[in-house]
Formats: structure tokens, sequence, C-alpha cells
């Protein structure tokens, strides 16, 4: 059962990461970014690590995505 | 000359499949190690039933490598130093739009509601899952929902550069108490009893310098958070 | 087919390939994309697909995690807490210096007004 979880989770997080790439808009790319940051979280609560998966959510999924949001706002703010 | 970049999309799935096949091909080599390895993970499980810390995570980052946590605090001070300096300063930042009120008005009460959930896990990082680095983010995504709704509000600097260095300081300096006191930088100088498993008070320096950790972190990503944000003009 | 699956090898296998074959997609975008901000979202899967494949091969799935709880009061059939250390420290150190890079870039794109990277060649002769 665990195996099936873990194949079925790889292979979201893949088509999702694909996905994120071949994006025409940079907004769609970052959130779908943060998409890939969450199916993280989901597999490192699978593998029994409570704390990384915690510093993954947080920093991974939450100011890594800010960071990128900034920076488009810093391209769009001087056009 | 002009410079192209034109590797076209055949020749790089090719690239990708033959990368892939060659890692199928490692994987089925790792099959064949074998079931039962001892690994330095048991010796410092044993180890830490000495300590009287129940998160054995925290005790590996905190104490049985302390060193590595004291260079990754170094580079995160070099990261936001650069960021500091880099993003320039333009005084002349008009205000296009107004927040919404029902943003406001949400971000007046869920602030003290964060900022409390990060003090909670910074403090009890030796007990449950979380520590210093976790809380510290926590309390600057409270500031950034702060600096997002009010046009105003801006982090004294004094305040910011003050609690930073005292953290870094201290730091340094329980370090150097360890050595005097032990003969062994960051050595374990309160005391640290088994009986005490599972307290808030117990562990010796270890919730000690994970509060530092915390406070480093937190203030340093709030500065990182408001620079971003509020240079943007 | 679940108990197929839920051998230890087994596992070990669905976890290096989709690991790797997480890491060929960020490859992918490295090489292909011309924006910079998305070169900078390739690294970024590029760095989250190596945490998953070193906490994935340390993965016992008959073990506990390394907290004590109610239900286990020793330190023994525990996982292994150095990897988790180590990748803590990792992702910070990702982070802060995914944030160094782009606020070199935003100044950059404020001080040219460039944005891809065909056409960033002042220090081409």
């Amino acid at each position: 059962m665990i195996g099936l979880i873990i194949l079925c989770t790889f292979i979201g997080i893949i088509i999702i990461a694909f996905a994120s790439i071949i994006q025409n808009k940079l907004v769609d790319s970052i959130i779908l970014f943060m998409g890939v940051g969450l199916g993280s979280v989901v597999l490192f609560t699978i593998f029994k690590a409570p704390d990384v998966a915690l510093t993954e959510a947080v920093i991974g999924t939450g100011v890594s995505s800010l960071i990128f949001l900034m920076a488009l706002k810093h391209l769009k703010a001087t056009k | 000359m002009s410079f192209k970049r034109d590797i076209s999309t055949s020749s790089l799935s090719g690239f990708t499949l033959s990368a892939i096949l060659i890692l199928t091909i490692l994987s089925i080599l790792i099959q064949n190690i074998p079931k039962q390895i001892t690994t330095a993970g048991d010796k410092l499980l044993e180890l830490n039933s000495q300590e009287g810390v129940s998160n054995a995570v925290t005790s590996v980052v905190v104490y049985f490598r302390g060193f590595d946590t004291l260079g990754e605090i170094a580079v995160l001070f070099i990261a936001s130093l650069g960021i500091g300096l880099m993003l320039s300063n333009n005084t002349k930042c008009d205000i296009k739009a107004q927040s919404n009120f029902m943003l406001k008005t949400a971000a007046k009460i869920l602030f003290p509601i964060i900022l409390l959930f990060g003090i909670y896990i910074i403090v009890y990082g030796h007990l449950s899952p979380g520590g210093g680095f976790q809380g510290g983010v926590i309390i600057a995504s409270a500031i950034l929902l702060l600096v997002i709704s009010y046009q105003n509000f801006e982090l004294s600097h004094k305040i910011i550069e003050l609690l930073e260095t005292f953290a870094g300081i201290s730091y340094v300096l329980i370090g150097l108490i360890g050595l005097i006191v032990l003969d062994k930088f960051l050595g374990n100088f309160l005391p640290s009893n088994i009986s005490n498993m599972g307290m808030l008070l117990s562990g010796g320096i270890i919730p000690i310098i994970y509060i530092i950790i915390g406070i480093k972190v937190g203030s340093e990503m709030s500065l990182i958070v408001q620079n971003l944000i509020r240079r943007a003009q | 087919m679940f108990e197929y699956l839920n051998q230890v090898q087994n596992i070990k296998t669905i976890i290096t390939i989709g690991s790797m074959a997480l890491f060929c997609v960020g490859l992918f975008g490295l090489l292909t994309k011309k924006h910079f901000i998305k070169i900078f979202i390739s690294i970024a899967i590029m760095e989250s697909s190596l945490f998953l494949f070193f906490i994935g091969l340390s993965y016992n799935s008959s073990l506990v995690a390394p907290i004590l709880t109610k239900n286990h009061q020793n330190f023994s059939q525990m996982n292994d807490p150095i990897p988790h250390a180590m990748i803590l420290t990792a992702i910070v150190i990702g982070m802060s210096v995914l944030a160094l890079g782009i606020s070199f870039a935003i100044e950059y794109y404020k001080v040219t007004g460039k944005t891809k990277i065909d056409e960033m060649k002042d220090l081409r002769h």
C-alpha cells in the first residue's frame, strides 16, 4: 500500500513540475512551483521525517515562492 | 558574433531519456545493499539518551553538530547583507494602491496568533518537531502580513540590528564558555539529567541555543522580506 | 500488486527513478528556457529532487520517527537522525542563495532592462 502511494505522489510531482516550466505566463509558473513544494511535504511526511517536512513547508513553499513573486513585482514596476 | 542557444528539443529529450536509463541501471545496482547496516546514527541515538532531550534531530543539529549550525548562520547573515546592499534605495516611492479593508482587519487579528505560534515552535523545539529555523521563518511571515497590509509600517532598523548582533555574539560566547569550563567548544555545561526528559527546562544549553537561533533567523528574515517589498518602487 | 510494490528494494527503485526524473525535468528547464526567473525555478526544482532522494534512501518502513512520544519511550528502533539534520541545513542554505541570486538579477534588470539571457552580452567583446 505504501509503495503505491509513493509511486502516485512521485508521478503527480513530476507532472506538476513539467507543467510549471512550460507555461507562458510567469505567475502560473510560480504557483505551480508551490505545488511541487506541497507534494514534497507530503512525501517527507510519508518518509517519517517531521522536522524536514516542517522546514520544507515553511521555507520551500512559503518564503521561496514569496521571493519569486517579489521579483515579478520588481520586474513589472519598472516597465 | 552573436550567441545563439540552439539546442533542439529532440536532442534534449534524447539526453534526458538516456539519463533516466543510466539511473535505472544504477537503481538496480542499489538493490544489492545488505539489509542490516549499522550507521553512525545508531551510535548517536545511544549517546542521545544521556543528554535528556526528546527530539533526536534537535540534539544532532545543535549539540553533536553545533559547529555546522554556526556556519549556516554565517551563510544566512551574508545573504541578508548582500540583499540589503544590492537592492537600491529609491526614496521616491509613490504609493499607488491602498489595501483592502478586509485585509487590514484580518491582519490586525491574525498577527498576534501567528507570532505566538512561531514563539511556541521555537521554545518547544527540543520536545516536538520544530526548532529555531522553522519558528523564525514563521515569525517573519507574521511580519510579512503586516508589511503587506499597512503601507506606513516599517520595522525600525536599530532594533533589528540590536537583536541580530546580540544573538550572534551570544552564540559564540556560549561556545567559548563551554571551552573554558569543559575543554570543549559548545560543550554542555548546564545540568542535563535524564530524569528531566520531557520537561521544558531539560537538556542543558540545547533549548537556549535554539532560542538564540530563532531570534537571529526571525529578525534576519523579517529584514529580507521588508527589503524585498518596500524597495520596489 | 500491493505486495510487489511494498518490498524494500522496489520502494528504493521507485524513489531513485522518481527523484532522478524530477532532476531531469529541472535540467531540461535549465537548458531550454531563456527568461531568468524560469532558470531559477528550474534550479530550485533540482534542489528539491535531491532532498527527496537523500531522505528516501534512508527510509525504513518498520521504524518510527526519531522523536520520543507516549507510545515509544526509548531511543531504539528509530530512523536515522543524521540525514534529517543535514537536509535541514541544506534547505535553509538553498533558500538564502536563491534570494541573493534573485536580487542580483533584479539589479541587472534595473540597470540594463534585459530579462532574457540571449541578450545579456555586455561582457562579450
